[in-house]
């Protein structure tokens, strides 16, 4: 048979086509759980990290269940979301800030003049973690997003259970320049949020990044943090985005619920 | 054996894909800003190639020259695919860094351009070589500008600390071009510009 | 005279083909037509155009230069002056302020000695360094290649530090300088040959690298600990109101790159240019056109959060780089367009994204530089377009 007949041509691409799709089906196949498994790993591993319960040895999975305890939150409510109304979407195992917040049942349109982070929409709903160690909780840790220069970044920030305190703050993913408000990754930084008060006495949200550096000596310092050199967008958008989750459209009506409960 | 020396050893330095051919120069841009996700992109590009060489040899003397491109696409993009899977699997970290640059593979120059002017018309032992040969020689050029990155823009070799940074207390003001792209492009220059001056390329006449 | 001229060459021998220093010829040559005129220049009618060769045409440049260099210095220490009485400190900091009080001179910033020999404290390192790093390449390239020391150098070696803010480590003018002359210059086949021009290719590689020394509010007054971000920067940032009047940043008394600050001193630079007829009005003038326009546009369309839609072309002019990039930059005649209808479209193009750069993208508050390093890529497109185009339109007449 010579190689440039009908048949053969079709022969030779049907089999072709057959080997090629058992070999990708049976890799992709086989490779799935390992894969999701990986996902979820890594979603997990940046809420220890902000947690400050991780390190290279963590067993992930174990230190997770153990200590951590995620919530859905009804952000404008600030009430905790019941098991029973989880679904598809809203559940805190597989929980999506781009997809819930874009979902049009789940996700709402920030009003223009509302949205200093830059966000356009957001969830509902947001997802909450708490640390508990030696039962009883010791963190809670919120995701945070907003737009930087040319990305938006996706965080975290861990508070204390006085509610006010950072224990830890942290970008997972954003697009920054590196050098410049790639900085946000640097370790010195993300230190510097520790112990940094972002409410004051009256409850309002007063932490804020500043453009140049913190005068220690200033009544402010406490809740001043230093801005990245030479990034002042990027530190302009981490100040917004911060300001915007922990204010009334934010986190603001669950963490004043939470001090209710605390007091009483 | 010398001549199947000779395919193997020919695309590693004489004629590169990369500063040779200037084929591939794409991923060689995107990925190379560390040193950990160049050896995975070369790894990958050295399995694809090889292994795309080796079974488009294989069944050369079947393929209708008709749907000759077709069947090297399909052969090509399902490696490619096996290639991805495995990253995401086992290093997923790097994965997330490389992100669609190993399915971009697939448009690879370098593949099509060995499939189509080597494995079709060579026994599959010389194409498996060829393949690894030239996927070596593109290795090469990646892992030489993604440490030259990662040392000058990070002051890091596979993330440990080499230079150690200013801000971390050490004296190394970090070069922040070498972290973007454009750097690799300047760093593949001064490569082809090494290359001619060690190897003068005959000069073309028109 | 005559002696040094004997001495010379008696020398020449030596450098010559065979001799024992044959491969420093270029550095004989450039001593020798330092000194004197050339020994063989140009008699017939080779260089149609002009009487002027290269050297006296560097020569003029340097001349026009002048003014911008006396308000570098002069600006560079009225700033540091200036922040440093605020600070109500009596003297500098560093080696620089043992001179100055070796010397007697204070750092009173109505001073006017004062105030020009602290700037010069700051400019003249970066020269120097400038001169001699770039020098060294230049001298490197030169040997290897067997070509003379081109006299393009001591323009671009004054340009550089003129573009620098005054505290830019020395390392990172060396560095910067290397980068320019290399791969700026040299790569491409040296003098003439290059695509970009080699001080922005220079500015741009430090603006990428070490971004923390080249921009933001730390870098541009030379005292440690202050930080005074430049006008456009300020506004670019807060949203805030203009900080310096029209006047001030017209002379240049405001914070910035060494030599860009006054738009009076480019002007000056530019009578001088245009009167030598070295560089080419068509486009200076269609880079003010190209950026008057564009301004005037984003005047009309205006935007509620982004103050620099509103800032008149009037600013424009003044502000940043503007200036002393139209004047010296967009005119280098290598680098730019060289058809006559070419040089209005580049020049429209340069002015044009200046104001984009500044006033659209978030990152970069100045966009002059970057504007003529993407004028220079499109050079050569735009004068190739042109060239073709007349020679279709002949073809066509003579059909």
């Amino acid at each position: 048979m010579s190689k440039e007949t009908k048949t053969k041509t079709v022969a030779v691409a049907l089999g072709v086509c057959l080997v090629c799709s058992v070999l990708v089906s049976s890799a992709a196949v086989s490779l799935k759980d390992k894969q999701e498994q990986n996902k979820q790993l890594d979603r997990l591993k940046n809420i220890l990290v902000v947690g400050g319960l991780y390190s290279p040895k963590t067993d992930i999975g174990k230190v997770f269940q153990e200590n951590i305890r995620p919530f859905i939150v009804d952000l404008e409510k600030g009430a905790v979301l019941p098991r029973e109304r989880f679904d598809a979407v809203l559940n805190t195992d597989d929980f999506d800030i781009k997809k819930i917040a874009s979902s049009p049942r789940y996700g709402m349109k920030i009003p223009a003049d509302e949205d200093i982070a830059g966000i356009k929409r957001r969830p509902r709903y947001m997802i909450v973690y708490q640390v508990i160690q030696n039962g009883a909780v010791e963190k809670i840790i919120l995701p945070v997003y907003g737009k930087g220069v040319w990305s938006t970044m996706y965080g975290f920030i861990a508070l204390n259970n006085d509610l006010t305190t950072v224990e830890g703050f942290s970008f997972y993913d954003h697009g920054e320049t590196p050098g410049l408000g790639g900085e946000v990754d640097n370790p010195r930084w993300k230190r510097s949020w520790v112990g940094k008060k972002v409410f004051d006495k009256g409850g309002n949200v007063v932490i804020e990044v500043l453009k140049g550096t913190v005068d220690p000596g200033s009544p402010k310092a406490a809740h001043q943090i230093d801005g990245l050199s030479g990034a002042s967008l990027t530190t302009r958008g981490v100040d917004k985005l911060v300001r915007y989750w922990l204010g009334d459209d934010g986190y603001g009506p669950y963490l004043a619920k939470l001090r209710q409960e605390g007091k009483g | 054996m010398n001549k199947l020396k000779k395919v193997f050893w020919e695309p590693v330095f004489n004629n590169n894909p990369i500063i040779g051919q200037i084929l591939g120069i794409c991923s060689a841009l995107a990925v190379t800003s560390k040193l950990e996700t160049s050896m995975v992109m070369s790894l990958a590009v050295i399995f694809v190639i090889a292994f795309s060489n080796l079974s488009i040899s294989l069944i050369r003397k079947h393929i209708p020259g008709s749907i000759r491109i077709l069947i090297e696409m399909t052969i090509i993009a399902s490696l490619v695919i096996i290639a991805d899977q495995l990253i995401k699997a086992f290093a997923y970290d790097v994965s997330k860094q490389l992100s669609v640059y190993v399915g971009l593979i697939i448009t690879n120059c370098i593949l099509m351009g060995r499939a189509e002017a080597f494995a079709l018309k060579e026994p599959p032992l010389k194409s498996f070589l060829d393949g690894i040969g030239n996927g070596i020689g593109y290795s090469l050029v990646l892992l030489i500008v993604g440490f030259t990155r990662e040392l000058l823009g990070s002051g890091k070799v596979l993330g440990y600390s080499i230079l150690r940074l200013e801000t971390e207390g050490g004296w190394y003001v970090p070069n922040g071009l070498f972290l973007l792209a454009p750097s690799a492009f300047v760093l593949i220059g001064v490569l082809i510009w090494l290359l001619r001056t060690w190897k003068p390329k005959p000069v073309q006449e028109d | 005279m005559k002696t040094l001229r004997k001495f010379l060459d008696s020398q020449e021998k030596h450098f010559h083909q065979g001799g024992a220093l044959e491969r420093l010829y270029p550095l004989y040559e450039a001593a020798d037509t330092l000194l004197f005129s050339a020994g063989n220049v140009t008699r017939g009618l080779t260089h149609l155009r002009d009487a002027l060769d290269l050297k006296r045409t560097m020569t003029w440049v340097v001349i026009a230069l002048v003014p911008t260099v006396i308000m570098a210095l002069y600006n560079t220490g009225l700033q540091a002056n200036g922040a440093l009485s605020a600070l109500g400190k009596g003297g500098a900091e560093g080696w620089r302020g043992a001179v100055l009080s070796l010397l007697g001179i204070g750092v009173d910033p109505a001073s006017l000695v004062g105030n020009m020999v602290h700037g010069a404290l700051y400019f003249f390192p970066v020269y120097l360094v400038t001169v001699a790093v770039g020098g060294f390449w230049e001298v490197i390239f030169a040997c290897v290649r067997r070509h003379e020391i081109h006299e393009g150098f001591f323009v671009t070696s004054l340009l550089f530090p003129l573009i620098l803010p005054p505290t830019i480590p020395l390392w990172q003018v060396a560095l910067g300088i290397s980068f320019g002359v290399v791969f700026g210059k040299e790569v491409f086949g040296g003098v003439g040959m290059n695509i970009f021009n080699p001080a922005l290719v220079a500015r741009a590689f430090l603006f990428f690298a070490y971004p923390g020394q080249i921009s933001g509010d730390k870098v541009w007054v030379a005292v440690d600990g202050v930080s005074t971000a430049t006008p456009l920067a300020r506004l670019a940032d807060t949203g805030g109101a203009m900080t310096a009047s029209w006047w001030d940043a017209f002379i240049g008394l405001i914070p910035g790159s060494m030599g860009e600050t006054s738009t009076l001193a480019c002007l000056l630079g530019a009578a001088i240019l245009l009167g030598t007829g070295i560089a080419s009005w068509r486009t200076m003038v269609s880079v003010l056109v190209g950026m008057t326009s564009l301004a005037l546009l984003f005047n009309a369309i205006g935007s509620a959060t982004n103050p620099l839609f509103a800032l008149s072309p009037l600013w424009h002019l003044v502000l940043g780089g503007f200036a002393f990039g139209a004047v010296y930059m967009a005119t280098d005649p290598v680098s730019s367009a060289l058809t006559n209808q070419g040089k209005y479209l580049y020049g429209f193009l340069i002015g044009a994204m200046a104001v984009m750069i500044r006033v659209v993208n978030p990152a970069f508050p100045e966009g002059m530089m970057l504007a003529i390093l993407f004028g220079n890529l499109f050079a050569a497109i735009i004068d190739r377009f042109f060239i073709n185009a007349n020679i279709k339109r002949r073809l066509l007449r003579n059909v």
